[in-house]
């Protein structure tokens, strides 16, 4: 291995070129790696819309979290995800996850959002979801940013925690007290508020600018 | 090889290696700013991409991207313009934000490269010496000896976005209810290996919405293509494939025994199996091979397309010059958009590093590859590659990556249309800002 690399080192001396990149694979950069995912997600990670979600300014564990899952396939299905996140070792995973949440959760998308609807959610969110999501969902230390994230993938991950696709039992990173609450919370949103009650609080989330 | 005997590497090639390193570090700065200038041909997907993320690398670099046209149409979702579902202005990208980050957009046509001399002749007269120079012309195509088309203007390409597409759309509108509709398929390789058959679908759905009586007959010069499950799958579900009421029938190359010639004068292509026959609009997609200038530059093999290092896409034909995109060999890449923007970051970070007099960093790449069959019904490919230097490939990382599966659910279809447009915003802001 040594001496062929030796080899190539000469040979590309011989040519004059200057690359050494022709030896083999140390890890690829964070940048590196994490400039990949733009392609979908937005230049550093802060999505254009209307459905791939900003990646910028997530709370870092839950970003590893969200591509082990992927991995994994256990307790989160996706339609391309689950194909991409097997491409990376845990390692890569660290560092693309650290890349992005050290950028900034951007807002740029032109969102369509109805102002009544949004204002309807707003008041159920306060009393179902802002004990986790808090501050509006702005926050991003132990949950996901919500507030501002595109709206048809909030509902898509609204919809897989109906069906089940997206399992909060099956999910290893919350204790038993976080799974009962948070089930507790989504099953008062479908029962006390139904499909508008649903979309309202949609409405209220991906309306934050 | 471990990452240990990577570093004792770098650290004696860094002594011996100074030779190596040497030629960027003099040519750093000797034709542009003490940072050094980059000359970008192609403001394509991947020159804007590179263009973009040498800046982002090094904002101190003097890029120059020089592109003939003033604005570019991505081809992605110009299928979606033959359909009738999108305008031709909502696949245009303008120039303004590569513009605003520091980059000179020259408009003109790049004639020549001079290697030895480092520097690149315009059609327009000027020349600009570079440090590093970065091909990136996309493709031109083939004479295919049987085909007379002139300028393309009757039969299409519409291989390259813009009027082209325009020109099918209008064919399209004015073809009669009842009226066929055929498409050359180009043999391989060629740029976006699903895009015929993405083409063909959103064509069927055009007409079974307003043209039901219609049919687009796909006449292939290959006996499979991509994601050809997924194609005849969607196709059985949305168009009737395999019935005789199909709206899309498609001509394997064994089938038809070749084509013998296609004529813009009569409407005709001219099969051995099938003899001449009239359609009321064609469109060929010939053969393909790298954007001309790469040729006419010396960068090309025997097969016309240009052979690079895959880490830094510098060509093997003449150093200090790169090239990528559909125009490069990168092999097992394919000729996609995603893959050039991919590619563009990559080499982007390799000049960045060589012009730091710095070693070039180990690299990562992804294609993500959408294609529309219909309302609410999309499918993808994916890959997640690094570079194996045993076999001198860009390499699919193993067990992932792969195809969306036949039996998805139809909201899993919806969903994948509904990231394929988000692709589309995401990819054109990363490459043209
Ligand atoms: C119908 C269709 C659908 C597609 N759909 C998808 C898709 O869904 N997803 C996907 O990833 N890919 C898709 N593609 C493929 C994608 O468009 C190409 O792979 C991509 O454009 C390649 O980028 P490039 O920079 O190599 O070439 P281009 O984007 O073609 O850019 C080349 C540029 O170089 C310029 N140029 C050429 N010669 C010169 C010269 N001498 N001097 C100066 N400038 C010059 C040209 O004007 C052009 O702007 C599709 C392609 C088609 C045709």
């Amino acid at each position: 291995m040594r001496k062929s690399m030796t080899y190539a080192l000469a040979a590309g001396a011989l040519m004059g070129f200057v690359s050494l990149s022709s030896a083999q694979a140390a890890d690829a950069s964070a940048s590196m790696l994490a400039d990949t995912c733009n392609g979908c997600h937005g230049p550093d990670g802060v999505s254009q819309g209307p459905a791939a979600p900003t990646i910028a300014g997530m709370n870092k564990f839950y970003l590893v979290e969200s591509m082990k899952a992927y991995k994994a396939g256990t307790n989160r299905k996706s339609s391309i995800m689950q194909r991409i996140a097997k491409g990376y070792t845990d390692s890569e995973v660290e560092a693309i996850a650290g890349y992005f949440s050290a950028k900034k959760f951007g807002r740029v998308a032109m969102q369509n959002t109805d102002a009544g609807a949004a204002s309807k959610g707003q008041a159920i969110a306060k009393d179902l979801c802002e004990s986790c999501h808090e501050k509006e969902g702005y926050a991003a230390e132990d949950y996901p940013v919500l507030a501002g994230q595109m709206m048809p993938y909030l509902k898509n991950n609204l919809m897989d925690f109906k069906s089940g696709d997206r399992s909060i039992d099956n999910n290893p990173n919350m204790s038993d007290k976080e799974k009962r609450k948070k089930k507790r919370a989504l099953e008062d949103l479908m029962a006390k508020h139904g499909d508008d009650g649903m979309a309202a609080v949609l409405n209220f989330y991906a309306s934050r600018k | 090889m471990s990452k240990m005997n990577r570093r004792n590497f770098l650290k004696a090639g860094a002594a011996t290696g100074a030779v190596l390193a040497a030629p960027s570090l003099a040519n750093a700065g000797s034709h542009g700013g003490k940072h050094g200038k980059i000359v970008i041909v192609g403001g394509g997907v991947a020159g804007a991409t590179t263009a973009r993320y040498l800046k982002i690398g090094n904002a101190e670099l003097d890029v120059t991207l020089i592109e003939p046209k003033a604005s570019y149409h991505t081809c992605f979702m110009s299928n979606e313009v033959l359909e009738g579902s999108r305008k031709l202005s909502q696949i245009e990208q303008s120039y303004d934000g590569l513009k605003s980050m520091g980059v000179k957009v020259v408009k003109d046509s790049v004639k020549s490269i001079d290697a030895k001399g480092k520097k690149v002749m315009t059609a327009g007269g000027s020349t600009f010496g570079y440090d590093r120079c970065v091909v990136a012309p996309g493709i031109d195509f083939k004479v295919d000896g049987f085909a007379d088309v002139g300028d393309f203007s009757m039969i299409t390409h519409a291989w390259k976005a813009g009027p082209q597409t325009a020109t099918l759309r209008k064919q399209l509108e004015a073809m009669p209810d009842g009226g066929t509709f055929c498409i050359v398929a180009p043999p391989n390789p060629f740029r976006c290996p699903p895009g015929p058959y993405e083409r063909a679908s959103l064509v069927a759905n055009y007409f079974m919405h307003h043209k039901p009586k219609s049919k687009v007959v796909i006449i292939d010069r290959k006996d499979k293509f991509s994601k050809m499950g997924l194609f005849t799958g969607a196709w059985k579900n949305l168009y009737g494939y395999g019935t005789d009421k199909s709206i899309i029938e498609w001509r394997s190359a064994a089938s038809t025994g070749g084509i013998d010639s296609i004529s813009a004068k009569d409407m005709t292509v001219e099969t051995l199996a099938n003899g001449k026959e009239k359609f009321d609009v064609i469109n060929y997609i010939p053969a393909q091979k790298a954007g001309n200038i790469a040729a006419t530059a010396g960068l090309t093999d025997a097969k016309g397309w240009c052979p690079v290092d895959k880490t830094t896409f510098e060509s093997k034909m003449h150093a200090g010059v790169h090239v990528l995109g559909d125009a490069s060999v990168a092999t097992k890449m394919p000729k996609s958009g995603y893959a050039a923007n991919s590619q563009g970051k990559v080499c982007a970070a390799a000049i960045v590093a060589l012009m730091a007099g710095k070693e070039v960093g180990t690299p990562s790449y992804v294609n993500t590859c959408y294609s529309i069959a219909g309302d609410d019904y999309g499918f993808s490919v994916a890959a997640v590659y690094k570079y194996n230097a045993e076999k001198d490939i860009i390499a699919g990382v193993k067990g992932a990556g792969g195809l969306t599966p036949g039996d998805a659910s139809a909201e899993m279809r919806r969903r994948e249309v509904e990231f394929a447009y988000s692709w589309y915003n995401n990819i054109c802001k990363d490459t043209w800002g």
